[in-house]
């Protein structure tokens, strides 16, 4: 007996009632199922906008048919169209635009999808394209090559930016929303 | 009027609780639960319960019965009751294999239900045959870990909030100890263990605190993704006639109590109460409970040169920023009725993780 270390046993697994045993799905709502091509779709009617010079309707589109329901591939594309119209549009033009989309019905809403935008580019801004990225056995991660270190740093600085405007309109709930959510972008 | 301030001890306070007359409260400290008397405007420690082996994570004083149920993370709950010697546990085996996590009398004080993190509900009443509290047990569809109950005005109905992110209604009719409910909008026929609501935020946070409206008709609860949502059932088995979520750019809220059908007074993460106004149409927030030039909140009194010089030497900076401009220095845990019929609250309780007990008017 004094082998048996119960504090080890995983009594989850023994339990049919386990919490590890049900789908986790029921505990989010429904969302609706959109494939990569739809958001393909989306992202040209999005372009048209922004090379028409809209850029507030081309947000509020991007913002209002985020793809929860879509494959890692449509949800990777969404992001990119996202960042290209958060990179197009000028840092004085920030605040006033998201103060009325925050006003608008349903607004602040769509300012937690942009927050989830700007953490999920954040978490993505730096790996793209550096395959020499190694994790040291520190903890941090090295950047080599120039290029690709000052792309990722504009980029970042871009949503750091929106970040900092975002929370100043949607205050700091908008973060914890992004926290708790599980529809995630 | 401002608020009153207690400041018991430097520990977490899970919960409190007053006794009817407001001159004994009841705080969990540790393992423990000190009781404090009333002498002028103060708070004494007076007793000490001891009893549980592990963290108290609830306590509750029946209003007319004086008893008070305590439950922990040892999974058991007791009921104290006074005596010319003392106070008297009685263990109530709950059967649990989680920690207990909250626990409240019902209206009736025949029963009593605690939360647990064994996705598990136990509802008990005494069986005065067997001299023994029995426990019975609300299990389904509940996904994750109870995180607080609250009682309908007619102690059948039971609100739940869990870390599944769903609010829930309950009956807890438990036979040959309530009497059969009159038929309301959350059902007509309510067995046991009936889920006559079951509500889910879009943004889906863990639920903090749940609350029915001072008649019952409504039921309102806050969650980890700084929502208020308050649900207006229309009748069994229909959909809701109204669900507001209302979210706010603050941190989430913890607790919740009803002032009356049209407000509600809310407390978390940042330390301050807020109230929240509105009725089926809509809710929003209008303010905080949190005064500007409070006495003894002022601004820090103009310093020396010197002291000045000599803080940036010793500490590397130049204000006392130590301290909060709220009464709590610390994230509100629980709030509690003090004063005042249903329905017409005139004053309130908040308790913290900075070992204070505030008492607020309304």
């Amino acid at each position: 007996m004094a082998a048996i270390n119960w504090r080890t046993i995983n009594i989850d697994a023994l339990d049919p009632e386990a919490s590890t045993n049900f789908d986790l799905a029921s505990l989010s709502p429904p969302v609706a199922q959109v494939s990569a091509s739809d958001v393909q779709n989306l992202a040209g009617q999005i372009r048209q906008l922004l090379r028409g010079g809209d850029t507030e309707g081309a947000l509020r589109g991007a913002l209002e048919s985020a793809p929860y329901g879509s494959d890692e591939r449509g949800k990777e594309l969404h992001l990119a169209t996202v960042i290209e119209i958060l990179q197009s549009i000028r840092q004085s033009d920030m605040t006033p635009l998201l103060q009325r989309i925050y006003q608008s019905p349903g607004g602040s809403e769509l300012l937690d999808v942009l927050m989830k935008y700007l953490y999920r580019g954040m978490a993505q801004a730096t790996p793209l394209g550096s395959k020499t990225d190694s994790p040291q056995p520190t903890g941090f991660s090295q950047i080599s090559g120039r290029g690709t270190a000052e792309g990722g740093g504009q980029a970042m600085s871009v949503l750091l930016s929106w970040h900092e405007k975002t929370v100043e309109i949607a205050g700091q709930g908008s973060i914890v929303r992004v926290m708790t959510d599980r529809r995630t972008v | 009027m401002a608020p009153e301030v207690h400041h018991l001890f430097h520990r977490p306070i899970a919960d409190h609780s007053f006794s009817a007359d407001r001159q004994t409260l009841a705080v969990t400290r540790d393992s423990a639960i000190e009781l404090y008397q009333r002498s002028g405007n103060k708070y004494v420690l007076q007793d000490e319960l001891k009893g549980h082996d592990k963290t108290v994570t609830g306590v509750d004083i029946a209003p007319n019965s004086g008893r008070i149920v305590t439950c922990a993370q040892d999974r058991n709950a007791y009921v104290w009751e006074p005596s010319p010697t003392g106070w008297t546990p009685t263990l109530v085996l709950l059967r649990l294999h989680r920690a207990a996590t909250t626990v409240r009398w019902s209206p009736s004080e025949t029963k009593f239900a605690a939360g647990s993190g064994a996705r598990i509900i136990a509802v008990c009443h005494f069986e005065a045959e067997d001299n023994w509290w029995v426990s019975k047990h609300l299990k389904k569809p509940i996904r994750s870990t109870v995180t607080s109950v609250a009682w309908h005005p007619n102690s059948v109905l039971l609100a739940a909030g869990s870390a599944d992110g769903h609010a829930r209604v309950f009956s807890g009719f438990v036979k040959g100890v309530d009497e059969r409910p009159a038929p309301g909008v959350w059902g007509e026929r309510l067995p046991f263990g009936t889920v006559c609501g079951e509500y889910l935020n879009n943004s889906a946070g863990w639920v903090h605190g749940v609350s029915f409206s001072p008649s019952g008709d409504a039921l309102a609860f806050v969650a980890h993704d700084s929502t208020v949502t308050v649900v207006y059932p229309s009748g069994p088995d229909q959909a809701p006639r109204a669900v507001i979520s209302l979210t706010t750019q603050l941190l989430p809220f913890m607790s919740l109590v009803w002032k009356t059908e049209d407000e509600i007074l809310a407390a978390g993460y940042d330390c301050e109460v807020y109230r929240l106004q509105g009725s089926e149409s809509g809710w929003s927030l209008v303010g905080s409970f949190e005064q500007s030039g409070r006495p003894g909140m002022q601004a820090q009194p103009e310093e020396s040169a010197l002291n000045m010089f000599r803080q940036m030497d010793l500490r590397g900076k130049v204000k006392d920023d130590t301290q909060l401009k709220t009464v709590h220095q610390n994230t509100i845990t629980m709030m509690r009725q003090y004063d005042g019929a249903p329905g017409a609250l005139t004053k309130f309780s908040t308790s913290g993780v900075d070992g204070r007990v505030v008492v607020w008017s309304a």
